[in-house]
């Protein structure tokens, strides 16, 4: 074993910096936390959908849409019930 | 995706007006970088997975804020890392040791798989000694030698000049080498 000790303190940090490079390397990820990852960021979390409804004229838009949307389905509904519907009644 | 493919300005700007694919592209190109340099700040992979999601989860939210002041796009990144992280480390409320056995897990890159099984004793009490160094010298250490950056792009990363990253560089050297005396470390010449 070789002592990191030497004469020239230039030395001694050039040392340390060979050692800094050995022990700092680049690891892989594993496959399956990409993977994972990547779903965590196609899919929004809580946080995200939380974040979205926090925008109260995006809410307001898709309330309204949903709401119109569930008028239209139930008026539909009533005039086919009004003209096919009641005869068999 | 080689580089000379990937036109990074176009993907942003696809990325800022909420192109999923686009934002995928960067993940792809990123993904690596941000993990070690995360996993090396937390040092375990449960935490390191957790917190790079939510780096990247960020990210995308606030895509449409990044606006390319000639702070490269990676820098931005990092430097959500390294909020995330600051964070992670003030609600732990200490400081956390790099588990010994958790290191080799992961291959490092063009190594013999052989070799990361041996994790050497030395390596260990190099990393411990990392670890108790102030948060900025442990960034300046991983990025220099993990993301094997410049001391400009370390300064861009920073905030900080070229110049102040060389000193503070120095000083980390200087504070390390002292620490080994102290402790009576040797390290074995590679």
């Amino acid at each position: 074993m070789v002592k990191i000790k030497s004469t020239q303190p230039d030395d001694e940090l050039h040392d340390l910096e060979e050692h800094l490079a050995g022990t700092l390397r680049r690891v892989q990820p594993p496959s399956e936390i990409v993977i994972r990852l990547r779903e965590r960021i196609r899919f929004p979390q809580r946080s995200d959908i939380a974040y979205q409804f926090a925008d109260w004229r995006r809410l307001f838009f898709v309330f309204s849409g949903v709401m119109s949307g569930l008028l239209a389905a139930i008026t539909i509904a009533r005039a086919f019930f009004y003209f096919f519907g009641r005869r068999e009644l | 995706m080689p580089d000379t493919e990937f036109n990074e300005e176009d993907v942003l700007s696809r990325a800022s007006q909420g192109d999923r694919d686009a934002f995928g592209l960067l993940y792809g190109r990123y993904i690596d970088r941000i993990f070690n340099y995360v996993y090396y700040r937390t040092g375990n992979l449960h935490d390191a997975e957790d917190l790079t999601a939510r780096v990247f989860q960020r990210a995308m939210n606030h895509i449409q804020n990044y606006t390319d002041r000639g702070v490269p796009f990676s820098a931005w990144l990092y430097r959500i890392a390294h909020n995330l992280v600051a964070n992670w480390h003030r609600d732990r409320s200490r400081r956390q040791e790099i588990p010994i056995n958790d290191v080799p897990s992961l291959p490092s890159k063009g190594d013999h798989p052989e070799r990361n099984l041996v994790h050497s004793q030395e390596q260990d009490a190099l990393l411990r000694l990392i670890r108790r160094l102030p948060p900025e010298r442990q960034s300046l250490l991983i990025l220099k030698f993990v993301e094997d950056m410049s001391n400009a792009e370390i300064g861009a990363i920073m905030g900080r000049s070229e110049g102040a990253v060389k000193s503070l560089y120095h000083r980390t050297l200087l504070a390390l080498r002292d620490q080994l005396g102290d402790q009576n470390i040797n390290l074995e010449s590679e």
